[in-house]
């Protein structure tokens, strides 16, 4: 920022730059992203690189290694009770949960976006059409709607990440379109409009790239939203078809041996999810601060 | 309590003459047991000095008991649900004439005599001193009216397990006769599944209160919650029950069940699975019993495989057979505490003929396989989420087994309440091995066999037969042997068909898993039956 | 004022029409036969005959529904297939639970949720808040249900302080609420925050403070009674949400609400249960955010300036 160029000769020293609120915000939400960064590779790198480590297959076993806890002998996080190495569960199972996570926020980015602007800049009966879909699909009992529509067309990654794009679209579209009321009334646009732009033009090439950052940090903040949704399915019985693995789908197996004192199978994939989870949370905070700011500094 | 003592002590002064009359007049009817919870600790070895005295006219030693069942109790009737530990509570409250006993017998009940008089006709005599819980009698028109309702009510379970229903005919008021259009030479076990409740009380539906004649009544219930309290019925007709009150409720979660027991929030939970039992031998409040069970668990294979397909052919299925190390299974996912099946129905039924074994041998099933020219087979397995204790875990491991001798297997998991039904009908796609279990309340091999083995064409056209498994000489066996009023000549018709069956491969691999239940060690008396029920007037409680 | 709530209770009524029929449609076309979960074992397809008639099941889609609505006008919603009793009355004999657990998860979150938003607000910008700030984003980052397993595992099973499961005594109450309060209060914590540092920014606060008010007061009396009218929406939006179901919560503590009821219902194909806890919990979560709207006007702050002036 500007800051650095501020001229010595000044009383406000540097030190008190520094300790200004301004500064300390900025310095909070660089430890913020750092920290969310780290969170989140700890789990993203290893999991990418699943394939190419050398781990055991995570989706056969050897009956003899039954159930063995972490630490032992060429099983860091221990076993399953077929026998299958935890560390390459969790981290082949990261990948499907994974993908399913970007899929469907990409999805529901998409069309919260396009669905958002059109209802904030047309207005009108487009406008209460979105707006009377979003009302409706907050009253809905989320969760039992997706285990309804998960039942009806079977467990697979294209249904659950479908699933988790249609309970997410509402959070994009809504910003979108109160971002897009604001900004449909600033000069640009109409100067646009009096070039003679045509009306999806001035959206796609005007309006969108100017709200862009703050909604693609709300739609990264979603994948969060999504890695969890997603353990919950599987939680409640609705995950993806075995024998492959998701984080959820580990955990809800090892539930019924958590009591019998494997605590490993619940304990650590419930970790592995927290700490992404936590790193995309901190990341998208200290992201959206930073937008904020800028946007802040723009106006 | 105060209120209770004038009737306790004359009806306590009944059960000690009761308690010898029973004795004598089981003796003379050379019948195993009867009369209901008197008879049940003697049998036993463990049983408290309490079935010796006779005594007890205080009702026992009191205390409470509380258990936590896997499944909502419904109700206290069993006219559409039915599961084993549910038998333990209903029975609490509501009688039948015989009960099935420890071993699998019936057992004489309300039922004085419950005798086969000619091939198709069972006369049966009411017990002089039954009453219900309100001290009025139990009548004969309280049986007709019984087994009028079982059978009234749509789809009941029950009902489905007669081959034909009853008819009732009263001989006078304490005796009447059962008649069969078919010799039905289980009837007196059948019986033990049809409870007994006033006429005037007694409706078509599940029952949710009303009179019993059981050795507990209903003190509050809510079958919402599954939730039930239980007293001792002070005017029990037999010996009462030591307990005060018993407390149900239920958790199908099975971790969360073992919570409630290492809390101490329960004192009884059964049917746990092998996992819990053994981490469960380890904690030193609580004890861990187990029977060797009646549920067949078998990956049964499709036979409704067109002609030219491998499975078709029984060598092909013997091969997979020897592919599964069932040894290893055993031992690592279901902790020792099932036995691999040495026929076609579990050993502790009646009626069972072993017939051979399972082995495992990788090189004769790889040998086996190319003896038949097959090569890269395909197959699909089906199992319904939970149908058996680690049903996900025995099945991912298979699909490791097969892979051994060159087969890919692919995994259908079916969700509770989906479609588990029109997959075994073959109306919602193709499979070719479904893992499922087999339930028995009868005791009887006979059940079983006729159940899976019984199918015939016409069955098949409704797609009602057991898998597409239909073959008419092992069908005439068992409708043989079903109307065989001689137990010998009818056992030896059993094992020929059980031989038959068995040669001809019909699961690649079949497991009787132990009956599990686990008590914490107040409790001091709890006789688990093969059937996984167990009486509940004569469970004791310590502190 | 007659006019707007005549008008929302009419939205309302629709809402729950529409809702009630997508599940209607969504449990008809779902695969699975309901008949089957209350057969014998290995049943025939006779028996099923038997039981889809008496559910009423062999009946075209379109007149089931019509029936239904038929029903639903005479406050019918059939009767449960696995209770065999009026779905209504199990759904209502279930509702008790969610809302204790609902109410004792609200209160407790607004009373540590907004002191500590408030104090976060105030100490912006400082370490402290940004190890809260981390905190709570940790706490709105765990899996509900592994919260709940780790709780039950060192409260129930390890420490024996409260009963593992079911409703058995008040105690049982403590487990269920903790699990959903961490993460409520971390979403409403940080709500909170947002209104209160935007306020306590506003330039009327600025004014308030050139001329003396107590910190105290301007925090309380002028920033946080402008932040209510948000925070009071979200605790009320949360609520209506809490008793749609805190489905996991219920599952993982069996808690007896209805959350856990419509999961059985679901695994056994209950389908009038499912539809009476739709019903009923989309119309009272319907009511329960009317009624927050209709609070409003009690926490605007220019209705207290009219009291004020009096």
């Amino acid at each position: 920022m500007a800051l650095d160029q501020t001229a010595p000769p000044t009383a406000v020293t540097p030190r008190l730059l520094r300790r200004s609120a301004a500064a300390r915000r900025a310095r909070h939400s660089t430890i913020k992203i750092w920290l969310g960064a780290i969170c989140a590779s700890i789990i993203i790198i290893p999991v990418a690189l699943a394939r190419v480590l050398p781990l055991p297959d995570p989706v056969r076993g050897v009956l003899r290694d039954s159930s063995l806890p972490p630490l032992s002998d060429g099983h860091l996080l221990g076993t399953d009770p077929n026998g299958r190495d935890l560390l390459s569960r969790i981290l082949f199972g990261g990948q499907t949960s994974l993908v399913i996570g970007l899929l469907a926020i990409v999805i529901s980015g998409l069309v919260g976006i396009v669905l958002g602007a059109v209802a904030g800049y047309y207005g009108g009966w487009v406008d209460t059409l979105v707006s009377r879909a979003l009302e409706a699909q907050m009253s809905l009992p989320l969760l039992l709607m997706l285990l309804l529509v998960v039942a009806l067309f079977g467990p697979s990654i294209a249904v659950i990440t479908l699933v988790i794009a249609v309970a997410q679209w509402p959070e994009p579209a809504r910003l979108t379109r109160a971002l897009v009321l604001v900004e449909r009334e600033k000069p640009y646009v109409a100067a646009a409009q009096v070039l003679g732009l045509r009306r999806p033009t001035v959206i796609g090439r005007h309006i969108i790239p100017n709200i862009l950052p703050q909604v693609l940090v709300v739609v990264f903040l979603l994948l969060a939203q999504a890695v969890l949704l997603e353990s919950a399915l599987s939680f409640l019985g609705a995950g993806v078809q075995r024998p492959y693995p998701t984080w959820g789908g580990i955990i809800s197996d090892g539930r019924e041996l958590f009591v019998t004192g494997k605590w490993w199978l619940v304990t650590i994939p419930g970790i592995a999810i927290a700490l992404l989870v936590i790193g995309v949370n901190l990341l998208g905070d200290g992201l959206r601060d930073r937008t904020r700011r800028a946007k802040a500094g723009d106006s | 309590m105060t209120h209770n003592i004038p009737m306790g002590g004359t009806s306590g002064a009944e059960v000690v003459a009761e308690g010898g009359v029973s004795r004598r007049s089981i003796l003379q009817l050379a019948a195993f047991l009867g009369a209901g919870t008197l008879l049940g600790p003697t049998l036993v070895a463990c049983a408290g000095p309490q079935s010796t005295s006779g005594g007890s006219a205080s009702g026992g030693t009191g205390g409470k008991l509380s258990i936590t069942l896997n499944r909502n109790l419904v109700s206290l009737d069993n006219k559409l649900n039915q599961y084993d530990a549910a038998v333990t509570v209903q029975r609490a409250v509501r009688q039948a004439l015989t009960r099935i006993g420890l071993d699998l017998k019936p057992e004489l009940v309300l039922a004085k005599s419950f005798k086969q008089t000619s091939p198709t006709v069972w006369t049966v005599a009411l017990r002089d001193d039954i009453h219900y819980s309100d001290k009025s009698p139990v009548t004969v028109a309280d049986v007709e009216t019984a087994i009028k309702l079982y059978f009234q009510v749509k789809a009941g379970y029950v009902a489905s397990q007669f081959p034909e229903q009853p008819t009732f005919t009263k001989v006078d008021d304490k005796s009447f006769t059962l008649t069969t259009t078919k010799p039905v030479v289980t009837l007196n076990s059948l019986m033990s599944n049809i409870l007994i409740t006033p006429a005037a009380a007694n409706k078509a539906e599940e029952l949710r209160d009303g009179l019993g004649s059981g050795p507990f009544t209903v003190a509050a219930a809510d079958s919402g919650t599954g939730t039930y309290r239980l007293v001792r019925n002070e005017n029990y007709w037999g010996e009462k029950a030591l307990l005060d009150e018993v407390n149900v409720s239920y958790q199908e979660e099975e971790g969360a069940r073992v919570i409630a027991l290492t809390s101490g929030q329960t004192d009884v939970i059964d049917t746990i699975t092998p996992e819990s039992a053994a981490s469960l031998k380890s904690n030193k409040d609580i004890e861990v019993l187990q029977t060797k069970g009646t549920r067949l668990i078998h990956l049964f294979y499709n036979f409704r495989k067109p002609a030219g397909h491998p499975l078709s052919k029984a060598t092909v299925r013997e091969a997979l057979s020897h592919a599964i190390d069932h040894d290893a299974l055993i031992k690592s996912l279901m902790a020792g505490q099932v036995t691999s099946a040495e026929g076609v129905v579990p050993s502790t039924l009646e009626g069972f003929a072993q017939t051979g074994t399972y082995t495992f041998d990788v090189a004769k099933a790889k040998s086996m396989l190319a003896a038949e020219g097959v090569s890269g087979l395909k197959l699909r397995a089906i199992w319904e989420d939970s149908e058996f204790a680690g049903a996900a875990r025995v099945m991912e491991a298979i699909v490791g087994m097969l892979a051994d001798v060159g087969v890919a297997l692919e995994l259908k998991q079916i969700p509770k309440g989906g479609d588990i039904n029109a997959w075994r009908r073959g109306e919602a796609g193709d499979w070719d091995i479904l893992a499922n279990g087999y339930g028995n309340q009868t005791g009887l091999a006979i059940t079983n066999l006729q159940g899976q083995y019984g199918g015939t064409a016409a069955k098949e056209k409704t797609r009602d037969t057991y898998h597409g498994f239909v073959h008419p000489e092992v069908t005439s066996l068992l409708d043989a042997a079903s109307q065989n009023p001689d137990v010998a000549a009818r056992n030896a018709q059993l094992k020929d068909a059980q031989e038959k069956i068995w040669a001809l491969w019909p699961a690649m691999w079949a497991w009787t898993p132990n009956n599990l239940l686990a008590r914490r060690k107040r409790v001091t008396t709890l006789d688990l039956s093969p059937g996984n029920f167990y009486d509940l007037s004569t469970v004791k409680v310590s502190g | 004022m007659r006019r707007y709530v005549l008008k929302r209770v009419v939205q309302t009524i629709l809402t729950a029409w529409f809702t009630v029929t997508v599940v209607f449609v969504l449990l008809r076309l779902a695969p699975g036969d309901p008949a089957v979960s209350y057969a014998p074992p290995n049943p025939s397809s006779e028996q099923l005959e038997a039981i889809r008639r008496e559910f009423g099941l062999d009946q075209p889609l379109l007149s089931q529904y019509w029936t239904f609505l038929t029903h639903l006008l005479h406050g019918d919603v059939g009767q449960s297939f696995q209770f065999r009793q009026s779905a209504l009355t199990v759904v209502l004999e279930r509702l008790p639970y969610t809302i204790t657990l609902a109410v004792a998860a609200i209160v407790i979150t607004a009373v540590l949720a907004i002191p500590l938003g408030v104090w976060m607000a105030r100490r912006a910008n400082t370490a402290g808040e940004l190890g809260a700030n981390i905190a709570t984003i940790a706490g709105q980052s765990m899996p509900d249900f592994w919260i709940g397993f780790v709780l039950l595992i060192v409260f129930a099973v390890n420490l024996q302080w409260f009963p593992s499961s079911g409703f058995t005594s008040i105690s049982s109450l403590v487990l269920p609420t903790l699990t959903i309060v961490v993460l409520q209060v971390a979403l409403i914590s940080r709500l909170v925050r947002r209104e209160m540092s935007v306020n306590l920014n506003a330039s009327y606060v600025t004014i308030a403070r050139s001329r003396g008010v107590s910190e105290r007061r301007l925090t309380w009396r002028y920033a946080f009674s402008n932040s209510a009218i948000p925070v009071v929406t979200a605790l009320g939006t949360r609520f209506a949400a809490m008793l749609n179901g805190v489905v996991i919560v219920e599952v993982v503590f069996r808690w007896p609400g209805v959350g856990q009821l419509v999961v059985d219902a679901l695994e056994r194909r209950d389908l009038p249960v499912i539809q009476a806890t739709v019903l009923v919990t989309v119309l009272l979560a319907l009511f329960v955010q009317l009624a927050v709207d209709l609070i409003y006007p009690l926490l605007d702050p220019r209705v207290r300036l009219g009291e004020g002036a009096r």
